[in-house]
């Protein structure tokens, strides 16, 4: 009998550690996100936003002071014009950090879910997308000036031409929002989700990627849409998961199956498409002589803009991430990787890497 | 291995029920914990007869003259223990075997859940990766995690004059508590080894549940309350429920297996 109970014991503190352990462990490994601005990178990695040196790859400081595993920092910070860091975690909580210290300037509290998608910042006002199904407006003291309920969660970021903010959900929908009012000005049923941020063309068109393999674009006065090109990969791998990146006449895009598609907008142009190995699910940086992708088997990319000359570069982890411009720098945030942040100059050498002290 | 046979199949089974009844995933979770309640049902069964053969046992003269004989000699007891168990033909693992094999589908059930509503991005490509040919991906996402007031990939509270209630976590440490007390076997033995322990689990259980359910997704909360009462009738149909347990201040009635004879 006594065997039994201690059995019965274990069995019950098992149950604990394994379901804590899956709790932990589905957060735990997060996308990281990094923007910088001219002295720092600022990463969204796992459970802590970093600041690190961009001369040194040296961490200036942590955010927060103690962290927990089971919320972690996903969404992509953004620096505002007035020198607020804006970052958004799975506590719920949006936080206005000071770039310099790391000190928290104030925190918005209203949300119902996580923060997946970064915020994207005017002049005057912070528009951050929740999982929550909402797009909420606040000014710079982080007061919510509206609220716009749609109808799934949003991960990507928001665009915005000035008078509509632009931003598409998991419920494979695209949205046009008054910047102002907060009000609908239109919206569109695509094929897939859309997890990744829009672009905007000169041409007033918005650009988008969706899940079910698709990229559109959409009339930003009225919501019409085209598809203008699909993934030629088949199956489960098919899907966009990042938004294009857009050089002017050429919009660029990766699929599940790792290849990455270059498509013309004009009849100027030709389109091309090179396998890569792994996934794709950021956007590819357009730098003025390539282009630069990471993949999920961990390879980094530099690719001439006209599809030649591919240099594939190993990365200690898993590239999900977009790669980020920083000055002559390319910095790229691996997922379950040696580093949490790496700088690469445009030949693809490592110049320093950044891995947080545990 | 455990991906394959376990959490692989689970989530394409409340995949496949959520697109059969048009996309709810609190009703898909409903189901297939029926599902599961039904396909284990022997176990139950087995489990039942082993706790009333312990029970029986436990109450008979050999028993408790082996316990006298060797209360100072531990490992002879435990060789006339078995020596009994085999008499009688009692396998000592009959009535705990059913309850570890429960446990498993506990923790792959709730990993097919958090999967399958692919609340962050790593989930999402996770999803993608295990769901089985047959579907189209880009169709079933995303899921929909709203049911009632819940969002079943999340911790559930309730928000009542700006405060945050945890009625779920509440429901299923109530309705964990129901079960153990009423599915219960009586005992009149105070030395009853057997009847500590289910007193012992009868406190701990409700508050550990409610304790998953204050913390991890609620659907983890919606399988247990299901779990729970679909325990409660299957102990009735088995005419194994004792109510009476229920009524504070209540006696211990002749054990169950008594009074059926």
């Amino acid at each position: 009998m006594k065997i039994k109970i201690l059995v019965m014991l274990s069995l019950l503190l098992g149950l604990i550690v394994v379901l804590s352990g899956c709790a932990t462990g589905m957060t735990a490994a997060s996308w990281s996100g990094t923007t910088v601005d001219a002295n720092n990178a600022y990463i969204a990695g796992g459970p802590y936003v970093y600041a690190v040196n961009l001369q040194t790859g040296v961490q200036a400081w942590r955010f927060p002071d103690k962290a927990s595993a089971a919320n972690p920092f996903e969404a992509t910070p953004t620096m505002t014009s007035d020198g607020q860091l804006i970052v958004g975690g799975y506590d719920k909580k949006l936080y206005s950090l000071n770039p310099q210290t790391g000190q928290s300037n104030w925190q918005f509290t209203d949300a119902r879910d996580r923060w997946i998608g970064g915020a994207l910042v005017t002049e005057k006002m912070i528009f951050a997308p929740n999982a929550d199904y909402k797009l909420y407006a606040l000014n710079m003291q982080g007061k919510l000036q509206w609220s716009f309920l749609a109808d799934q969660a949003i991960w990507g970021t928001p665009v915005s031409d000035g008078t509509n903010v632009y931003f598409g959900t998991l419920g494979k929908k695209v949205y046009a929002v008054n910047a102002q009012t907060g009000k609908q000005a239109w919206v569109q049923n695509l094929d897939g989700a859309v997890l990744g941020t829009p672009v905007l063309g000169a041409d007033n068109m918005l650009y988008v990627g969706s899940y079910g393999g698709t990229i559109y674009a959409l009339n930003t006065a009225n919501g019409s849409a085209q598809a203008i090109a699909t993934t030629s990969s088949s199956g489960k791998d098919r899907w966009i998961w990042s938004g294009p990146a857009l050089d002017g006449t050429t919009i660029y895009y990766g699929d599940g199956n790792g290849s990455l598609y270059a498509q013309p907008l004009s009849g100027t142009g030709q389109p091309w498409n090179q396998q890569l190995n792994g996934a794709i699910t950021g956007t590819p940086l357009v730098t003025a002589d390539n282009l630069v992708i990471g993949t999920e088997a961990g390879n980094l990319y530099f690719i001439d803009r006209t599809g030649e000359n591919l240099r594939p570069i190993s990365i200690s982890g898993k590239v999900y991430s977009s790669p980020v411009a920083a000055g002559t720098l390319v910095l790229v945030s691996p997922t379950d990787g040696d580093a949490v942040l790496v700088a690469l100059d445009q030949n693809g050498a490592v110049k320093w890497s950044f891995t947080p002290a545990k | 291995m455990w991906e394959t046979i376990i959490v692989a199949p689970f989530t394409n089974a409340l995949l496949m029920i959520y697109k059969l009844i048009g996309g709810n995933f609190g009703i898909a979770i409903i189901l297939f914990t029926i599902l599961i309640r039904v396909i284990t049902h022997p176990l139950m069964v087995s489990q039942i007869k082993g706790s009333t053969k312990m029970q029986e046992m436990q109450s008979s003269k050999e028993w408790q003259e082996i316990q006298k004989k060797y209360k100072d000699d531990k490992q002879m007891l435990s060789q006339e223990q078995m020596k009994y168990y085999k008499s009688i033909g009692y396998n000592p693992l009959s009535s705990c075997l059913p309850s570890i094999i429960q446990i498993p589908l506990i923790f792959g059930l709730y990993q097919s859940i958090i999967r399958a509503l692919a609340a962050s991005p790593l989930q999402l490509l996770t999803l993608t990766r295990s769901v089985y040919p047959f579907f189209q991906v880009g169709d079933l996402v995303p899921l929909n995690s709203k049911f009632l007031w819940m969002n079943l990939g999340q911790p559930e509270r309730i928000y009542l004059f700006g405060y945050a209630i945890p009625l779920l976590a509440i429901i299923v440490a109530i309705t964990t508590y129901i079960q153990s007390k009423v599915t219960m076997p009586p005992s009149t033995n105070p030395r009853d080894q057997g009847a500590m322990m289910g007193k012992m689990m009868t406190l701990y259980m409700p508050l550990l549940l409610g304790y998953f359910a204050l913390t991890f997704a609620s659907g983890l909360s919606v399988y247990f309350i299901v779990g729970n009462l679909i325990g409660i009738a299957q102990y009735a149909l088995l005419g194994k429920v004792n109510w009476r347990a229920l009524i504070p201040g209540q006696k211990p009635a002749p054990a169950l297996a008594t009074r059926k004879k």
